[in-house]
């Protein structure tokens, strides 16, 4: 319920300015803040929450070049077990209603019964409608693969 | 009598929006599909300005795991040798969501190296996004595919 508010916030967020900041600027800190409510969604297993945050078009390439829709990505997320993820040097590229976020994350967890850590790129693609951000496409690959 | 005016005036500008965005969106999918193919046919003959006029100047492309800009991407493929061979796309499905479109789709990529030809699948996603009239690739990004 908590990650589930943190997505209601980070979504719809506030336009009202502080001094110098820019709408560029207040996008990008509202979308990083979105990819780290992503990453509490799934290790908190929250599927209202991370289902909030991808559009119902949602598509995800994962590491082994497999094609997932959304619900399959929430199945997936729920049958992981102790799952950790750590992103690092995300940077937000904006493009009007479209933002793309690269990065890096480090992941663990027991998927079936078998442990794994990777350490994965991403791209991550955002698109605003109606004032709210929603993710429409992700692709994760092994770093240096 | 003006309130009519305004009110009639709003609605036709509604209405040629909606226009616009349909047609838009009605023709972003062939488009875009002829597009990714110049991008291969760019790629395998060295044509920089091809691909200089498809890619977006804040192009962010993910290869073998790297992220890489527009320069170092056009500065790799003008280096490297013309292959027409080398790309070959497979099925693609494109997405519309306004001025955003999501390509996803796989190809084979063919490595020559030292005498042995070797194929790999990679599943990719491209963003293009409709900017100046015209469709930009703004990122891309594969990872490899077993099937």
């Amino acid at each position: 319920m908590r990650v589930l508010w943190a997505v209601l916030l980070a979504c719809v967020g506030t336009s009202g300015g502080y001094g110098q900041r820019t709408p560029e600027s207040d996008a990008g800190s509202k979308i990083i803040a979105l990819e780290n409510v992503w990453n509490q969604a799934a290790q908190a297993r929250d599927m209202k929450a991370l289902g909030a945050l991808l559009d119902e078009a949602f598509v995800y390439v994962d590491r082994d070049g497999k094609l997932l829709t959304k619900a399959e990505v929430l199945a997936g997320v729920e049958a992981i077990r102790g799952f950790q993820v750590l992103s690092q040097s995300m940077v937000v590229h904006l493009h009007g209603d479209t933002a793309v976020v690269t990065g890096i994350y480090k992941t663990k967890g027991v998927d079936r019964g078998k442990p794994f850590v990777r350490r994965d790129r991403f791209v991550d693609t955002w698109r605003n409608k109606n004032g709210v951000w929603m993710s429409i496409a992700s692709l994760a690959t092994p770093v240096g693969s | 009598m003006r309130a009519v005016i305004g009110l009639w005036l709003v609605l036709v500008c509604a209405i040629s929006l909606s226009l616009a965005q349909e047609a838009l969106e009605g023709s972003a999918a062939p488009a875009i599909r002829a597009l990714e193919h110049e991008w291969v046919e760019g790629q395998s003959s060295n044509n920089n300005r091809a691909l200089d006029l498809i890619f977006d100047n804040g192009l962010v492309y993910v290869e073998y795991g790297r992220l890489i800009t527009k320069g170092e991407y056009l500065s790799r493929v003008k280096a490297a040798e013309p292959n027409p061979s080398q790309i070959v796309m497979e099925a693609m499905t494109v997405r519309t969501f306004g001025g955003t479109a999501i390509v996803v789709g796989t190809y084979h990529e063919k490595n020559i190296s030292t005498g042995t030809t070797r194929l790999k699948r990679w599943r990719f996603v491209d963003t293009w996004v409709y900017k100046k009239q015209r469709w930009m690739l703004v990122a891309a990004a594969a990872a490899p595919s077993s099937k």
